[in-house]
């Protein structure tokens, strides 16, 4: 391996050549992404998801206190009525030039039961919020996503999920919750009362109503170890399996055109607590983009560069509460594509990901990201009867994401995958009729629930209608 | 997106751009919070929106309070401000994600944290 004076040599080298013209060309890349104007002709003001690509001027923004209030909303409000939570979905499930919902106003914990380890939140509860709130009664959810910012009916409604083979995403550990609904109805649901409603609402995409609190089964609350470690792709598919089974969570990043990857574990432990240092996630990801910026079109100075930056370095390990180390920070914006796929596919899609990004992309230099989930039985959920890995490819906000559409989307298809529902998809009615058996009586139940479809815009008109 | 200490901490490229708290910025960060808006209403939409980033250094994002960091962009104008903060600029997501804020309550925001008062 190239010592590291010899690889940051050849990095100047490499910028000596490109020249000029590159510096410029990397100047215009840089540039920040035009914005829609803050206020429309009407005097709406703008509203943008958080990575920006989607965005609307609403003619109404609602806030309600109470499902009262909530409920007179979903049935007068100037339609499509769409609920938003953090706005981290990349898809078009909240636009409208309607009545945009938050219920930030309704969160908090309700209630729980210390003997069942269950505790009731209110939907509007911020993820990032409900890790210290559970703790302060002696729970936690097991798993915990990448990212904390979401309201739980975001969450929920998007089939936001964490990783851990025997570990369910959010909604599969939810047992009950309660329904307002466009026809003034508030409806109570588990498994035994309106069932229907239950299984086919849990992952809803906010398109059923909207969930205003969530009974969720958790577990008590545990110390964790977190290790973090560099090691070749190669070596981490090839443990991949078995990694699984002996880990409580396990994902990993594989960083193209490098060869490496970082495995994060996380496992319950006694150890006393060491908490986790300072977020080295943004300079990590700008020093991964310093990279190809630099070195895009040398792959194998690319390549180089990284794998002696990664010779020396010690695993990283922090303990302590699993809520605080489970999400991170994610300042930089990104735009991403996730799909889950039959677990045995997983690896295979994974290789041809990577090798398309690397023959074809060499602008990309986000980690992708894999993971596991346990089977659940919700009717729209991705992982319905089915224990799933995951793909995630991100695009840093500046770039052009398009590439995940015409190079990535196909190879995760092709494997059976079925699309994260806050990712970005390119799918319609008929592609998730093939995917999701349950899929007619989810939307049977839907359009019972909201008959003159006050809920739908245009990105649901076509998941659910296909038009 | 990966946990990369190990390039991050060897990258040269990198290096420059890591922050060195001084004194006067740690006092800044210890302030910063504490600040809420006096306006009950107000005080909630900075707690559900503003106070993850702006009350935190790590976030990058100008701090509560921090009157020197706030002044270049203060002197933009406020239609550019109102319009970066709206509609989002660089780590800053678009109108902070504060979904039920409205014109008014993102330029009593930007008031309160480039003030702390």
């Amino acid at each position: 391996m190239p010592s590291r004076r010899t690889v940051l040599a050849a990095t100047a080298g490499a910028v000596i050549a490109t020249g000029a013209g590159a510096v410029g060309y990397r100047a215009w890349r840089d540039r920040e992404p035009a914005s829609p104007a803050a206020m429309d002709t009407d005097g709406r003001l703008l509203w943008r998801n958080w990575s920006g690509i989607q965005h609307a001027y609403p003619a109404a923004r609602a806030a309600p206190e109470s499902e009262d209030q909530l409920v007179d909303i979903l049935k007068t409000g100037v339609t499509p009525i769409r609920p938003v939570g953090a706005g981290h979905s990349f898809t078009a499930l909240a636009p409208t030039s309607g009545t945009l919902l938050t219920l930030d106003r309704m969160s908090g914990v309700v209630s729980h039961d210390a003997a069942k380890m269950q505790a009731t939140v209110r939907a509007g509860t911020r993820l990032g919020d409900l890790g210290p709130a559970l703790a302060a009664i002696g729970q936690e959810m097991a798993n915990l996503p990448d990212i904390n910012k979401q309201s739980l009916g975001g969450a929920l409604g998007t089939g936001t999920h964490g990783t851990g083979r025997t570990l369910k995403a959010i909604h599969g550990d939810v047992v009950a919750f309660r329904l307002a609904t466009p026809r003034g109805d508030i409806l109570d649901c588990d498994r035994t009362k309106n069932a229907d409603i239950f299984h086919a609402a849990r992952v809803n995409l906010g398109a059923f109503g909207a969930v205003t609190q969530v009974t969720l089964q958790n577990s008590a609350l545990k110390r964790v170890l977190k290790r973090t470690e560099a090691r070749t792709i190669d070596d981490v598919m090839e443990e991949w399996p078995a990694l699984q089974a002996a880990h409580r969570n396990v994902e990993f990043y594989a960083i193209p055109f490098t060869g490496l990857a970082s495995l994060i574990t996380v496992d319950e432990t006694d150890r006393p607590v060491l908490p986790r240092g300072a977020d080295a996630d943004v300079d990590a990801v700008m020093a991964l983009k310093k990279l190809r910026d630099v070195a895009g079109f040398l792959p194998s100075v690319r390549r180089d560069l990284a794998q002696a930056a990664f010779k020396d370095f010690p695993p990283e390990e922090a303990v302590d509460e699993g809520w605080k180390l489970l999400s991170n920070e994610r300042p930089v914006r990104f735009n991403e594509m996730e799909y889950h796929l039959p677990l045995d596919a997983q690896m295979p899609a994974l290789r041809e990901v990577i090798a398309a990004i690397e023959k074809h992309r060499p602008d990309v230099f986000f980690p992708i990201e894999a993971r596991v989930i346990d089977a659940d039985d919700a009717w729209l959920s991705p992982f319905y009867e089915r224990v799933s890995g995951s793909i995630a490819v991100h695009a840093y906000y500046k770039d052009d994401y398009q590439f995940l559409f015409e190079l990535v989307e196909p190879i995760l298809r092709h494997h059976g995958g079925r699309p994260h529902w806050g990712k970005l998809h390119s799918l319609g009615a008929a592609d998730f009729a093939a995917l999701y058996p349950r899929w007619a009586d989810a939307n049977e139940v839907r359009a019972t629930l909201d008959p003159e479809g006050r809920m739908l815009n245009d990105h649901l008109r076509k998941v659910f209608a296909g038009g | 997106m990966a946990r990369f200490a190990m390039i991050a901490g060897l990258l040269f490229l990198a290096a420059c751009s890591a922050p060195t708290p001084a004194p006067t910025a740690q006092e800044i960060i210890a302030r910063a919070a504490t600040l809420a808006p006096s306006d009950a209403r107000l005080a909630d939409l900075y707690a559900q929106s503003c106070q993850a980033c702006h009350a935190h250094a790590e976030s990058g994002a100008p701090l509560t309070g921090d009157v020197a960091a706030w002044k270049p962009r203060l002197a933009k104008g406020k239609p550019t401000l109102l319009q970066n903060v709206v509609g989002g600029i660089g780590g800053m997501p678009a109108g902070g994600q504060c979904f039920a804020c409205s014109a008014a309550d993102h330029e009593a925001l930007i008031l309160f944290m480039s003030t702390g008062t």
